[in-house]
């Protein structure tokens, strides 16, 4: 009895969820920050956009499910690992736009698979009041972080959910000079001083704010955006550098509105779209040459030495970086 | 015309008229959306041009999964023992205390808070509460460096969050219970410790299997808790198993890490049956006397009891305090003026979320709680073949961590001829068939409580077997149904782990939309539709309540009680 009401519910139900004419788009980008570019787009051509956000793991493992009849047209604002990690389970396919050839070299896949959307960093975030109350002064330096007086006052997060961890763990191999060991023995001291690895990238920021944990190690736009929200926040950058990282956008493989989805692809690269990034206090960079710089994050990229990502070498050792983090650094 | 005796051979239920269609029809679809999901990612995970066991044997080796193996049993066993101790406490102050109708009500209505939190928020208001800074710890007890983050972070949070289960699934064996049995102890010159000791709680003792069961079960299968408040010390497999696949982008390491948890989930399966079926808890005979007074709790018992509860209860309204107080501030800690920001967002870009999980949640309740039922009385009263391994298939979905059950369904139903992605159904029938097994148990412990005498007089007088189970069964195991039904909906308003993978641009979820502004750290807006699924899941579980007691109209006073009349 439960099996015909089960059928019937079903013929009720499954009518076609996705729209022909509409646009759909994987993104990890919180809505905040993606809905209003992709309403502009909508208010440009017409063609709305449908997304759904998923973090970036999230987002493969759904995207590689549906890989023999794939749901979305586009990959959308996700950080580069997410990209090489969707190339190697073949859900995306080389698609190159026309004015993607001004974007510099290290934001690009050599083969086209993906192509960067905006620069990312990372930034130290820290609790302003707490830091009076211990009389410090905020970190200016990885290794200001091994103090004494950070112990269980750090969070960041855990390196098999967040990008953001893999962008601290690259930002610490470049800052000791692509010493591997080194930047290991580097975090097993970090660790001591850890908190908890958080979730999400940007899990540590209200926790941080709200006054749980001392200093809060993050991307640049969750940072900021907890900062806009009215918490008494200090940012800083370690001298030493942080790892510039992109966040990018492909073309799904086997897309159903490949045409639609080539057109907006186009489109992230024109000066209109990139423009969208500095009118939205993104705090991220722009990466088509010429595009205007939004200049609170032009004025915050000024203290941060951005240190220069080799994503070929990024997609072939992040296993091994991330294995490393899980069976050196948090093993007790 | 069949005789409808449960004590009749399995070849007699094969000719049933009624009964071969409908255990026909359960496998049927406990085939299409159980079995055929979770196999077609067992091939994924274990077919590499030949059968393999390659995957597991590389986990295994990780020491984080050997020991996440460990801490999983662990935690299910004391999540399953305390959770249950304290669900027992509950529900011995809820029906033998002879509490004030009011205080009752007000007690269960707390109780029922955890259960009903969408996820994250509960865990992420124990981090304010009780975190380095928080509310209770620094700020009442002046705790500075209290570190919630592993084992005990993690047991607090989800023993509060599945007491509940205890509770309700308890309240109805005790509230069961005749007095007379008791009474008659007391007249034999028993005292009091030795009547609870061997007559009340044996007699719950089906009822305290069942809610141990579906404790360590529901924390063997939750991953957010972990997720939040485990850390990096305490790895249990469900957050081992989400990390594997999200993080690693290891979808076969993650499937084989998942189905790793099938065995410890298969053996509390088969101790739960082992144990309610070596005792005859009958009590409910059709010939009962009159109730008389109860009176197998001391002052001294009761006072304890209280105090345990009081607790408790403060505890969890603390931490829905602090919630209810975020999502009408601006900014908590930051800005604290009020504002109706968070709400007013709720209901213009959240109305659609709210409409479809509604819609959505309407269409589950009725079909999983006939399911749990019809499956629940399948598996007790009759004598059907292979009834058992229909109970176990039914219950592979429940067990399965929500990350791959997701997936599961991705996988299998994403193709034509069965391409369900992006509807509705697939919702409805990943709801339906991952959180039926709450009424379902219900059912088999209420039916372990009845005299199949009552349906032998019903079968005698020539009813049929559907006729007997609609005019007789039915009414005796409402409580079942309701609280089957009651499950379904909160599970619909809450849950996130398989349906993160399975929502669409046409269906959303309100759970989405709270995972959403904990991403986006709008934790107001989060709160918001917090408060607003809290209010929700109350509401619906009132009506229920009503509904019960006014379809009951005194015939079985249990059925109220169950969730608080």
């Amino acid at each position: 009895m439960s099996t015909i009401l089960l059928l019937a519910a079903c013929l009720l139900l499954a009518a076609p969820a996705w729209g022909a004419d509409a646009l759909n788009v994987y993104t990890a980008w919180p809505e905040s920050l993606s809905q209003p570019i992709f309403k502009a787009y909508t208010a440009r051509t017409g063609v709305p956009i449908n997304f759904i956000r998923l973090s970036t793991g999230e987002l493969v493992a759904r995207a590689t499910a549906e890989k023999n009849n794939p749901r979305a047209d586009v990959i959308w604002g996700a950080p580069g690992d997410g990209f090489a990690a969707a190339k190697a389970a073949g859900i995306i396919e080389p698609y190159r736009p026309p004015t993607a050839e001004n974007v510099p070299a290290e934001l690009k896949d050599p083969e086209g698979y993906y192509t960067a959307v905006s620069r990312n960093t990372l930034i130290f975030m820290s609790n302003a009041k707490l830091l009076k109350e211990k009389g410090l002064k905020p970190p200016t330096s990885w290794s200001d972080l091994l103090e004494p007086a950070y112990k269980g006052q750090i969070q960041t997060a855990d390196a098999r959910t967040s990008g953001t961890a893999l962008t601290r763990i690259l930002s610490i191999y470049y800052a000791f000079g692509r010493d591997e060991d080194k930047a290991v023995e580097y975090q097993k001291r970090l660790h001591q001083n850890v908190q908890v690895y958080t979730k999400s990238g940007g899990g540590c920021t209200i926790p941080t704010a709200m006054g749980q944990a001392m200093v809060c190690i993050a991307h640049m736009p969750d940072a900021m955006e907890a900062k806009k929200k009215g918490y008494d926040m200090i940012t800083t950058f370690p001298r030493e550098g942080v790892a510039a990282v992109i966040e990018g956008v492909a073309l799904v493989r086997g897309a159903k509105n490949r045409e639609a989805a080539t057109r907006f692809i186009d489109w992230t690269f024109t000066k209109d779209m990139q423009d969208l990034l500095d009118k939205n206090e993104v705090y991220m960079l722009p990466t088509l040459p010429g595009a205007s710089i939004n200049p609170a994050v032009a004025a915050l990229m000024k203290e941060a030495k951005l240190l220069p990502v080799d994503l070929d070498w990024v997609g072939k050792n992040r296993k091994r970086l991330v294995d490393r983090w899980v069976n050196e650094v948090i093993k007790e | 015309m069949s005789p409808a005796a449960p004590e009749g051979s399995s070849r007699a239920a094969l000719r049933d008229p009624v009964l071969a269609p409908t255990v026909l029809l359960l496998w049927a679809a406990v085939s299409l959306f159980v079995l055929y999901p979770v196999t077609r990612l067992l091939v994924l995970t274990f077919w590499d041009g030949g059968p393999t066991l390659a995957p597991v044997v590389e986990l295994v080796s990780s020491w984080q999964h050997r020991r996440a193996l460990g801490n999983s049993l662990l935690l299910a066993a004391l999540v399953g023992g305390i959770g249950t101790a304290l669900g027992f406490a509950f529900a011995l102050l809820a029906v033998r205390a002879r509490l004030p109708r009011g205080v009752g009500g007000a007690l269960d209505a707390v109780v029922l808070l955890p259960l009903i939190s969408p996820p994250f928020t509960a865990a992420i208001a124990l981090i304010f509460a009780l975190g380095p800074k928080g509310l209770i710890s620094y700020h009442v007890f002046g705790i500075a460096s209290l570190n919630i983050y592993g084992l005990g972070g993690t047991l607090l949070s989800e023993t509060l969050t599945y007491f509940p289960i205890a509770y309700l699934t308890l309240k109805g064996v005790l509230g069961n219970i005749d007095p007379n049995l008791e009474d008659g102890a007391f007249s034999l010159g028993a005292r009091r410790g030795r009547v609870f000791r061997t007559v009340t709680v044996p007699l719950a003792a089906p009822g305290l299997a069942n809610s141990f069961l579906l404790l360590s079960a529901a924390s063997l299968a939750d991953f957010a808790t972990p997720l939040i408040l485990g850390g990096t010390k305490f790895p249990v497999l469900p957050t081992q198993a989400f990390l594997q696949i999200t993080g690693l982008y290891d979808m076969r390491g993650g499937a084989a890490l998942s189905f790793l948890l099938l065995v410890p989930a298969l053996a509390v399966f088969i101790a739960q049956r082992w144990w309610t079926e070596r005792r005859s808890v009958v009590t409910v005979t059709g010939k009962s006397g009159a109730a008389t007074s109860i009176k197998s709790l001391s002052p001294g018992a009761v006072a304890l009891l209280a105090l345990v509860c009081a607790v408790t209860v403060l505890l969890v309204l603390t931490f829905y305090a602090l919630i209810v107080v975020a999502s009408m501030v601006r900014a908590l800690g930051a800005d604290n003026s009020l504002s109706s920001a968070h709400y007013a967002h709720v209901f213009s870009g959240g109305l659609k979320a709210i409409r479809d999980t509604l819609v959505i949640a309407a269409i589950c309740m009725p079909l999983g709680g006939l399911f749990a039922v019809v499956l629940g009385f399948v598996v007790a009263r009759t004598r059907f073949p292979g009834r058992r391994a229909l109970e176990f298939a039914a219950m592979i979905n429940y067990a399965l961590p929500g990350t791959i059950v997701g997936i599961a369904y991705l996988v299998a139903f994403n193709d034509p001829p069965l391409a369900l992605t992006g509807t509705a159904f697939i919702l409805v029938i990943c709801y339906v068939f991952r959180y039926s097994l709450a009424g379902t148990r219900a059912t088999t412990a209420l039916l372990a409580q009845i005299d199949p005498s009552l349906e032998e007089a019903s079968a005698s007088l020539g009813a049929r077997r559907d006729v007997t189970f609609r005019r007789v069964v039915l009414p005796l195991i409402r409580p079942a149904l309701l609280a089957g039904m009651t499950v379904l909906f909160i599970r619909a308003m809450t849950a996130i782990s398989a349906t993160i993978f399975l929502v669409s641009l046409s269906w959303s979820l309100v759970t989405v939309r709270i995972l959403e502004g904990i991403t986006n750290l709008e934790l107001g807006q989060a709160s918001a539709f917090s408060v607003l699924v809290i209010l929700l899941v109350y509401a619906a579980v009132l009506l229920a309540s009503l509904a019960m007691r006014w379809l009951n109209a005194g015939n079985l006073g249990q059925a109220g009680t169950l969730l608080g009349g």
